[in-house]
């Protein structure tokens, strides 16, 4: 039953993107513009210096394709979690806690305009990069990679919707979101082993970003030393850690839920 | 005739000190870039011939005051005008006795002030994870005035691309993209001289250059006392020519706002 209105808020999307084609279009570039000079920044960087920690330019490429299949999917089925803490500001949150459905899943189709456009691109771009970067590719490759979209999607969401949680104790938070995004984006264009020690335990167990494409992306490319003294075979373990975030995630949120609608604030 | 227009930036100055959440996360964000970068550099430098003109140490001063400049040059003073199309409330405010442009200009200005403030507290933390070089007086003046012209340009820039809004209403995408492509262009993410051969001869000569590259470049020594003039004329050229465009697309704007309404 569920699944049935999840489809529908899907055909709604897609209609307004029919309706609003110039703004889809507008998105699109977006798109294209954000990873493009994003790309293009990394492609001067290592022009300039070849070798970043025995990372060249091919390998960081598929570091950035396997970051882009995760996020872009948590951006095409997650995004509107960390419209939460506006909502629960604005009031309109306490509407989906009168209705039959659970708040979470009502949270995850707030109609907006959501398009599959940065999916798409990420999946089309991606057997371009895999031939571009070199990697060996076998049964093995065409099964993990799409498990590490989902597995990484998981991370992000897990991580968005903590901060959501976070606004049924801390009103103005919405900031914070935008914050961890950048973060994001940040710490994953580069492998982790340029970091501290510190920083890497907290992108590999608190914030864990690494597994959306570094340890990954280690274990395909058969990358040894250089920092973490990791098996690589735990780059393996993407899905679960994915899972398992967003699990905990999740329940720290139905704790959340719990006491907002307990107060009646 | 000039007193309105301190009021405007007066009052934008207090408004913006109320958002002090939005304060606290923009140092707290750049004090995590400036980690970020300096451990980016430092791996880059460490596994790779350095570039001529940039040793590590410039190369991380670069950067961190890139990122404090990104503090007042990321303040966006005309992005009100969206909403003043989207409310109608643009018609009101051409009625008038001011210069919008010019009001919007001290709305921006006020803004900027106050996030100029943030960058002293943002300035000490940053020197607890880095060493920056403090070039001499004359260098120092120079790049004041070079960062100053950057300003006018970049709010010149954003005055142009808010004024798409008198024609489509959705801006947010375009402002993004100009936003993302202005990082690149202009140097705040890297130097503009590690873009090779030709591509670099086109950026250098881009007016992004003149917004971030010319002054960091003056402030870190890559460019010598006897270009600095040369520099400055490129900027106040990009100013001209930027401010021309814009002059020129006002007054077609207000035009199209008069036809909307009858």
């Amino acid at each position: 039953m569920n699944l049935a209105t999840y489809l529908r808020y899907w055909r709604l999307n897609f209609l307004t993107l029919l309706e609003y084609r110039l703004n889809f279009l507008m998105w699109v570039g977006f798109t294209i513009i954000y990873h493009g000079t994003a790309v293009i920044a990394l492609w001067v960087t290592l022009h300039q210096f070849p070798s970043m920690n025995g990372w060249d330019f091919r390998e960081l490429s598929l570091l950035y394709g396997l970051w882009m299949l995760g996020h872009a999917f948590h951006n095409t089925f997650f995004f509107t979690i960390g419209e939460v803490p506006n909502m629960v500001r604005e009031g309109g949150f306490d509407r989906f806690l009168v209705r039959p459905l659970d708040p979470l899943f009502q949270a995850l189709t707030v109609p907006q305009q959501i398009w599959p456009d940065e999916l798409a691109m990420a999946i089309g771009i991606f057997p371009f990069i895999t031939i571009y970067s070199g990697v060996h590719v076998d049964w093995f490759y065409v099964i993990f990679v799409p498990a590490v979209m989902i597995g990484g999607a998981l991370v992000d969401f897990g991580i968005q919707l903590t901060v959501a949680t976070l606004s049924f104790w801390v009103v103005r938070i919405d900031t914070l979101r935008w914050v961890v995004m950048s973060l994001e984006a940040d710490f994953t264009r580069y492998p982790i082993s340029i970091y501290t020690r510190a920083v890497q335990l907290i992108l590999t167990f608190a914030l864990p970003f690494a597994f959306m494409n570094f340890f990954p992306a280690t274990l395909l490319l058969h990358k040894t030393g250089g920092g973490f003294a990791f098996n690589a075979w735990i780059g393996m373990l993407t899905p679960l850690v994915g899972l398992l975030y967003a699990s905990l995630a999740y329940a720290f949120w139905r704790v959340g839920l719990r006491r907002y609608s307990g107060t009646g604030s | 005739m000039i007193a309105p227009y301190v009021e405007f930036a007066k009052k934008a100055f207090t408004r913006e000190s109320t958002y002090r959440v939005e304060v606290f996360s923009n140092i707290g964000s750049l004090i995590f870039r400036v980690y970020l970068m300096r451990s980016l550099w430092t791996a880059l430098y460490a596994h790779n011939a350095a570039p001529p003109n940039i040793p590590l140490h410039a190369m991380i001063t670069y950067a961190t005051i890139a990122l404090l400049m990104s503090l007042v040059l990321e303040v966006d003073g005309t992005r009100s005008i969206h909403e003043k199309l989207r409310q109608g409330s643009i018609a009101t405010d051409l009625m008038r006795p001011i210069n919008l442009p010019l009001s919007f200009f001290s709305d921006g200005f006020g803004m900027t002030l106050f996030h100029a403030f943030t960058i002293l507290p943002s300035l000490l933390f940053a020197l607890f994870l880095v060493h920056i070089d403090v070039p001499n007086p004359a260098a120092m003046l120079a790049f004041a005035l070079s960062f100053a012209l950057g300003y006018v340009l970049n709010s010149l820039i954003n005055f142009l691309m808010n004024m798409v809004a008198f024609w489509t209403l959705e801006t947010f995408a375009l402002q993004l993209m100009v936003r993302w492509t202005s990082d690149l262009l202009s140097g705040q993410l890297l130097p503009l001289t590690f873009f090779p051969g030709f591509l670099g001869n086109i950026v250098q000569n881009l007016p992004f250059a003149a917004i971030y590259s010319a002054p960091l470049r003056i402030y870190i020594g890559d460019l010598s006392p006897k270009s600095y003039a040369a520099t400055f004329e490129t900027q106040v050229f990009w100013i001209l020519v930027s401010g021309a465009v814009a002059a020129f697309i006002w007054s077609r704007a207000q035009r199209h706002i008069v036809v909307q309404g009858g």
